[in-house]
């Protein structure tokens, strides 16, 4: 039993960090239906930005977390900028921006790949490494504080989108893009606005997840899987649902390892046969959109 | 008649291009042609039945690993295990075809993804069966009916796969088949609507291409005599994907365009950029999508109409 | 990757001088997975192979290298060995992962072309395919195990935990770790995997306390998922000793896994003590104003072992060089005191059984030689 909450710590916060990608995909997805596989790279990003600000230039850390932050918002309007609006503009096909982007996924990887030494780097622990009880739940400061930030995350995108104008701006162009248009809502402010925040939000995934995975260029393709597993699971339609995706799949993956009797190595393929009996049986996910 | 001799001419020659190469380029000659079989067979899935899948890689892997595996751990006699190893692609399509009819777009896309990697581990995990993570090597391909066949000979036969291959698919695009694959690309509601069987158009797309796939990694197996799970990872699934769209979806030509310019691109580049070579692809393959995202083939159309014109 | 290309540019100048060359081929990888052990020892190779062309080259005639990326990429690997062969390469220097390393042999075996690996330590290299031309200079998975043994032996273990990655080699390893402890009649009571990709080993980690072992013997060949595997084994507290294949030998750990590696043994072919290895630091650090670390020491042997056989041919001829190698001796930089590369019995391996030192990391440095060889 002890083992199970233990694990739960870790588990969540994992489930925390894939919420956070799903989140990312979430924000991109519902005002224009791409899909941005380049995510798991902005992750990266966000990973690197702390090796180079945190590690090796010592910012204190909430500086170098702003500095990231919104480094990455501009990272992300930058993408959209020049490779989503050109092809949206002519009209081009929904799946040629996806393409883009998996192209800017290689672009993106690549940039670092030359510009760092290949080896694993380490980003810093916020609060250092130590071991922390609440409510007769164990697990590690970073643990916790990945749970901590991703529920506010959470809190205030929620917020955002019941509660401000914007936010209903936003949900507008998600049901309807031209209704939305002949209201008066700028379009193309919307989708530049949604990349942007997409990219902080991978990137501050990225940065949470990164003292303990280390800074390195392939760290990307694996999380956007996971990612993108979580966003199916939980339901495009909900921002709760990526939270609830992302949690999903990260109990299954490590309860799975623990308890199922099978050896490791078929462990990797659970959740993925989770994910394919997942989407025959409820492609649109757990949580329904509001209608 | 005139059409048979065209077939027979192509045929002669690319085969005969091989036998004036070195190892090195009959090497790459070799592997490009098996690239375009699989882009064009991608192509009609994709570009002209509207089905985006991954899988197709996990089938071409499927098929090299099954005739290994028939010909030298159950010793099946070689005609029997070219049969055996497309009757388990056709079992496999059929059995990932027929429920993910049910899902659309990304839905499929997630679906085949997922099973491309499932692939990945059972080769990864399948102990003394496949390999485990080292893979097969040390075979070498039979002699069938006492032909001892080798070397360029080998290529005259990879020729002949993607000849054949582009025939059977140009002759289905043009029939009502390839009408009916459009039809359900373009608007699945109003091709039903037309008297189109909507689920039985895509499970057989599906299976066929999937087929088709599966005996292209069958010839693969022969080309470097070693089969191995890198070889047939998720990235060469939207290698593919890219060369489909770069070139122009739903055109053979845009297919061959596709593979032939993205599968020699690293190798001009890599002596050119140096370790940048990859950068520099990401860089072009956006620009290319952003220039032409109907394909590179549409430069040609256009050229075309401007030679018409004048 | 300056320091490459610096290198390269001077033995490149080096090599326009001369009327006529030696051509020798490199297949390294340097954008995919392997980079992290490519890089560095390719570098070596290249250091190497300048110093060989100071000296006067081979025969009166300077190496040319002429290295190619496979992107750790096993079919573009087969490609290359080929292009290389058709350039008219004596020799070919596999400097990329285990599978790439394995789907040249195919060409070179064909092409009857000397082909070796400082740096591999899969053992089925030399045992899959009888190719008589392939040679495999890496410290073999099954050595490593065996030295890790001997040292053990004094623990009494009985019961261990074996945990490794999914990548190939650290598949490979395990399996050759787990063989070598079950000859030892030492139970392996907990097997687990962290695949790449990971965001956590504490399942894992949890599953092996559950076991309760005396000791953990660690396979894994990826940094970042070993990482994540210290880190589960400090959050739960465990106490019993990790041992290690050579790859906690790369100097990486010290800066990623601060605080998470002190008593960690693991096994290493560099003893920072040996003449050899203290000559070779200098005149890097002259040469090019950086340290080396063991990762160059498997490349720049490597280049010596391929100058040493041609020199002992007396002739690039290939049949001549493959005899040469077969029956070479060699002493390098790498391997304990006083090791020396062969090949007896018709062998292909030519690491020395006895030629690996056990280290352990003391706080985050890499600390004193504990144990050499197998006895």
């Amino acid at each position: 039993m002890q083992d199970f909450l233990e694990l739960a710590v870790s588990a969540a916060a994992s489930g925390c960090v894939y919420g956070l990608i799903a989140l990312a995909y979430l924000l991109m997805i519902r005002p224009t239906g791409i899909i941005n596989f380049a995510v798991g790279e902005w992750a990266m990003l966000g990973a690197f930005g702390g090796y180079v600000l945190l590690t090796q230039r010592e910012w204190p850390y909430p500086v170098g977390m702003a500095a990231i932050l919104a480094g990455m918002f501009v990272v992300g309007w930058a993408t959209e900028r020049v490779a989503v609006r050109p092809l949206v503009e002519r009209g081009a096909p929904i799946l040629a921006p996806i393409l883009a982007l998996l192209g800017m996924l290689v672009v993106f990887r690549e940039a670092v790949s030359v510009s760092f030494p290949p080896d694993p780097l380490p980003v810093p622990f916020p609060f250092g490494i130590g071991r922390l009880e609440i409510a007769g739940v164990g697990g590690s400061y970073q643990s916790f504080f990945i749970i901590g930030v991703t529920l506010l995350v959470f809190a205030g995108t929620w917020l955002f989108f019941e509660r401000t104008v914007a936010g209903k701006a936003f949900e507008a162009v998600a049901l309807h893009r031209r209704a939305a248009a002949l209201m008066g809502i700028n379009l193309s402010r919307v989708t530049a606005f949604s990349f942007a925040a997409g990219a902080a939000v991978a990137g501050l995934g990225g940065l949470l997840v990164s003292p303990n995975i280390s800074a390195h260029y392939l760290m990307g393709v694996p999380l956007a899987i996971q990612g993108f597993t979580a966003l199916v699971i939980g339901g495009v339609g909900r921002v709760e649902g990526a939270l609830l995706g992302g949690l999903l799949v990260a109990f299954a993956e490590q309860l799975t390892i623990r308890y199922a009797p099978i050896p490791s190595g078929y462990a990797q393929g659970v959740p993925l046969l989770f994910l394919m009996i997942f989407l025959l049986v409820r492609p649109t996910g757990l949580l329904k959109a509001k209608e | 008649m005139r059409a048979g001799a065209t077939w027979l001419a192509a045929l002669l020659v690319m085969s005969g291009a091989a036998f004036f190469m070195g190892e090195y380029y009959n090497d790459v000659y070799r592997k490009l042609l098996l690239w375009v079989t699989l882009a064009l067979g991608y192509n009609f899935l994709f570009g002209i039945c509207g089905q985006v899948a991954f899988s197709h890689f996990a089938f071409y892997g499927i098929g090299a690993y099954s005739i290994v595996i028939f010909l030298f751990q159950v010793h099946l006699p070689f005609p029997l295990a070219v049969v055996a190893g497309i009757a388990l692609c056709v079992v496999f399509a059929l059995a990932v075809a027929i429920p993910s009819t049910r899902l659309e777009g990304f839905y499929l896309a997630l679906a085949t993804l997922a099973l491309g990697q499932l692939f990945i581990v059972v080769l990864n995990e399948g102990g003394a069966v496949t390999g485990g993570t080292g893979g097969i090597a040390n075979y070498r391909l039979p002699d069938i009916f006492g032909v001892h066949i080798r070397g360029p000979w080998y290529t005259g036969v990879i020729v002949a796969l993607v000849l054949s291959t582009y025939a059977v698919l140009l002759r289905l695009d043009r029939s009502w088949f390839g009408r009916a694959c459009r039809a359900v690309r373009d608007n699945p509601e109003a091709a039903a609507a037309m008297g189109v069987n909507v689920t039985r158009t895509k499970v057989i797309t599906f299976t066929l291409t999937s087929a088709l796939a599966g005996l292209t990694g069958m010839v693969y197996a022969f080309v470097d005599n070693t089969v191995n799970p890198p070889i047939f990872g998720i990235d060469n699934a939207f290698l593919l994907l890219f060369m489909v769209i770069v070139g122009g979806a739903g055109r053979h030509a845009g297919a061959v365009i596709g593979a032939v310019l993205l599968y020699l691109l690293p190798f001009w580049l890599s002596p050119l950029v140096g370790h940048h070579h990859v950068l520099v692809f990401g860089v072009l393959l956006v620009a290319a999508i952003l220039f032409q995202p109907k394909g590179l083939i549409s430069l040609w159309d256009k050229l075309q109409a401007r030679v018409r014109r004048a | 990757m300056k320091l490459f290309a610096f290198l390269g540019a001077l033995l490149a100048a080096g090599a326009v001088q001369a009327q006529d060359t030696i051509k020798i081929g490199v297949i390294t990888d340097r954008v995919g997975v392997s980079r992290p052990y490519s890089e560095p020892s390719t570098e070596g190779l290249v250091f190497g192979a300048n110093e060989i062309n100071k000296q006067g080259g081979i025969l009166g005639k300077k190496i040319e290298l002429l290295i190619e990326d496979d992107q750790s990429k096993p079919d573009v690997s087969a490609a290359l060995a080929r292009k290389l062969i058709d350039q008219g390469v004596v020799f070919i220097l596999s400097m990329s992962l285990t599978p790439a390393t394995q789907q040249q042999q195919t060409v070179t075996m064909e092409a009857k072309t000397p082909q070796m690996t400082p740096m591999n330590s899969g053992d089925t290299l030399t045992t899959q395919l009888p190719n008589p031309y392939f040679w495999q200079t890496g410290p073999l998975g099954s050595i490593q195990i065996a030295t890790l043994l001997a040292h053990a032996r004094s623990k009494n273990l009985k019961k261990v935990a074996l945990v490794t990655d999914n990548s190939d080699l650290g598949q490979l390893i395990a399996r050759f770790f787990k063989s070598g402890l079950e000859k030892s009649n030492i139970a392996v009571v907990s097997e687990e995997v962290v695949p790449r990709g990971a965001t956590t080993a504490m399942p894992q980690m949890q599953k092996v306390r559950a076991a309760n072992p005396d000791a953990v013997f660690l396979a894994g060949v990826l940094t970042a998922e070993n990482v994540l595997i210290f880190r589960a084994y400090k959050e739960l507290g465990l106490k019993f000793p990790i041992h290690s294949s050579y790859n906690l030998s790369v100097p990486v750990y010290m800066t990623v896994a601060k605080g998470l590696i002190d008593g960690v043994t693991f096994v290493d072919a560099y003893d920072p003590d040996k003449p050899q290895v203290k000559a070779f630091e200098a005149a890097y650090r002259k040469e090019t104003g950086k340290d080396p670390f063991n990762m160059h020491g498997y490349g720049y042997d490597g280049i010596h072992l391929v100058a040493e056989a041609i020199k002992k041919a007396g002739s690039t001829d290939k049949e001549k060089i493959r005899a040469a190698m077969q029956s070479l001796s060699y002493e390098g930089v790498m391997g304990a005191k006083g090791m020396k590369y062969s090949f007896p019995d018709g062998k292909r391996a030519g690491f020395d059984p006895n030629g690996m030192v056990v280290r352990v990391y003391e706080g985050d440095k890499q600390g004193r030689v504990v144990y050499t060889g197998q006895k």
